[in-house]
């Protein structure tokens, strides 16, 4: 390619912030170039496992129906897992199971995002696939294009927005980011497991498509500072535990190990039973909040999606409609800058104006203590859950003795195990995660 | 019936579907530890990449790569990284 065949816009990554960029885009006109590293888009995508689809539906209200999704998700329930079992609250809506079903469903990212890059074609972007970008193309201190590893593969725009995920080697070549944070950066491993339909439903109590997001706290990544979940697909579950980086190096866990103390706990093995695995996969989170973000733009770039660290790893675990949003926006900028013939930060730092105003920054910002909090209190992934535990699991055992005898025992036992202090400061640490 | 249950991550990567290149894309760095590395960092690898063989040496078996960056974090000045050829490697049929 030559320089004066230039797109108007270059999308690196075929995911759901990138397409949605270049779909916005390719609408209004622009020519639109989409880079994707694997056979389709899709093929190197992991997610735990909720599309939230409100930025889809903004953006193609006609074509939400047909997208392929698993299942509605009618019931969230979160869990603090014990050694021994789990504490649980949540809520089952059946007003969910019907439009627009809450904006959440279960995804196979290898459908949806294929799905959704098909919507981007016929938007009138081009998707180039097997396209692994190494670097930029920089004449007289100018971001000209990109240089995919193939022949002739020097690629020219006049506007690049980075949806190349979590591991964004290119927004660090440009040091709009730094390197991951161990501490705030976390492993996921996932696994595919196959059920028939019929015993998906018994198991989880559900009518029709409706399903489920089980998110397991506390003691699920044995002790180091993670967590886990479950969702179901059609015929298929989802089960995963992530943990930061940090902690497994700590504790010296191999997040497979985790994975399997986590699929073998006594709250979660009956759901999985005789279960036929269909993949393992493993894929990094973003969890650094609203402290971490990237550099969001610079002349003729914007950070979308992961790549610019918009995951909400609250108990809302949203990250799909964040990637979405951001790249809605920073599509919009593009065809902006078009109209203007201005690719500079004149333009694209309006990307990060509206950004703001937006729930990504809005969402992100509520709960920026998350991770220093998660970090500084690691009292709540162990000694917490076995306190939790001992304190219900007593209060509710039946022998004869009275409440109130055993509430006076236990109280006095627990505040040999903590101080009032140390209660009081950890409760107000968790409701940072909270609300 | 019952069906087979696989543990290890051995086990479990033979249930992805991978497309290897013939050259690696992960590197460990001139003049490192390998031993220290491994055996102090790079057993959060998910996939088994990184391994010591009988004499110490590093083994690097990056066609089991997931792609997912851990080691890239959890070592950074002692790993260097990069995506795989494209429309090689792994292909999440699920994901």
């Amino acid at each position: 390619m030559t320089e004066n065949e230039k797109f108007d816009l270059i999308v690196v990554g075929g995911g759901p912030a990138g397409l949605t960029a270049a779909y916005v885009a390719a609408k209004a006109g622009l020519q639109v170039g989409v880079l994707e590293r694997g056979d389709f888009c899709g093929s190197k995508n992991v997610f735990g496992g909720i599309f939230f689809t409100n930025v889809l539906r903004q953006i193609m209200p006609d074509k939400t129906k047909e997208m392929p999704y698993e299942r509605v998700v009618t019931k969230r329930r979160w869990s603090l897992l014990t050694p021994d079992g789990e504490i649980a609250g949540g809520f089952k809506f059946s007003k969910f199971s019907k439009e627009p079903h809450n904006n959440s469903f279960t995804v196979i990212r290898a459908k949806f995002d294929k799905w959704l890059s098909e919507k981007t074609e016929e938007a009138g972007a081009m998707i180039l696939t097997g396209a692994t970008v190494d670097d930029f193309i920089i004449e007289n201190n100018k971001i000209k294009g990109l240089k995919v590893r193939m022949e002739d593969g020097d690629i020219y725009g006049d506007v690049i927005i980075l949806a190349d995920g979590v591991n964004s080697l290119l927004a660090k070549k440009l040091r709009m980011h730094n390197e991951l944070p161990k501490e705030a950066t976390i492993i996921g491993v996932k696994e595919v497991i196959a059920l028939p339909e019929e015993k998906i439903k018994d198991r989880f109590n559900l009518n029709a498509d409706e399903g489920v997001a089980y998110e397991y706290f506390g003691y699920s990544a044995k002790g180091a500072i993670g967590s886990g979940f479950i969702y179901t697909n059609k015929d298929t579950i989802s089960i995963g535990v992530g943990a930061t980086i940090k902690s497994l190096l700590k504790h010296k866990y191999n997040p497979n190990d985790l994975l399997e103390y986590f699929k073998e706990h006594p709250a979660i093995a009956p759901y999985i039973k005789d279960g036929e695995q269909k993949e393992y996969s493993a894929h990094l989170i973003p969890d650094m909040g609203y402290d971490g973000i990237s550099k969001l733009y610079k002349d003729n770039v914007m950070v979308v999606g992961d790549a610019a660290g918009f995951v909400n790893a609250s108990l809302f675990h949203e990250g799909t409609n964040l990637a979405m949003e951001s790249g809605r926006i920073a599509g919009e900028i593009a065809v902006l800058a078009k109209q203007k013939n201005d690719f500079t930060e004149a333009v694209t730092s309006l990307y990060e104006k509206r950004l703001n105003e937006s729930f990504v920054i809005k969402d992100l910002k509520k709960f920026r203590k998350l991770p220093k909090v998660l970090e500084h209190n690691p009292q709540l992934f162990q000694k917490y859950p076995e306190i939790m535990e001992e304190f219900v699991r007593d209060m509710f055992t039946v022998d004869g003795e009275s409440k109130s005898k055993k509430q006076k025992r236990l109280i006095g036992r627990l505040l040999k195990k903590e101080s009032i202090f140390g209660f009081i400061k950890t409760a107000l640490a968790a409701r940072r995660v909270i609300l | 019936m019952s069906t087979r249950v696989y543990k290890t991550m051995e086990d479990k990567l033979g249930l992805d579907k991978f497309k290897p290149f013939e050259k690696t894309h992960l590197k460990i760095k001139q003049g490192v530890n390998v031993k220290e590395l491994i055996e102090g960092k790079l057993f959060v690898c998910p996939a088994k990449v990184y391994e010591l063989n009988d004499k110490g040496e590093s083994i690097v078996s990056f066609e089991n790569c997931l792609e997912c960056g851990t080691c890239r974090v959890a070592a950074p000045d002692e790993i260097e990284w990069e995506y795989p050829q494209g429309g090689y490697g792994v292909t999440f049929r699920y994901g």
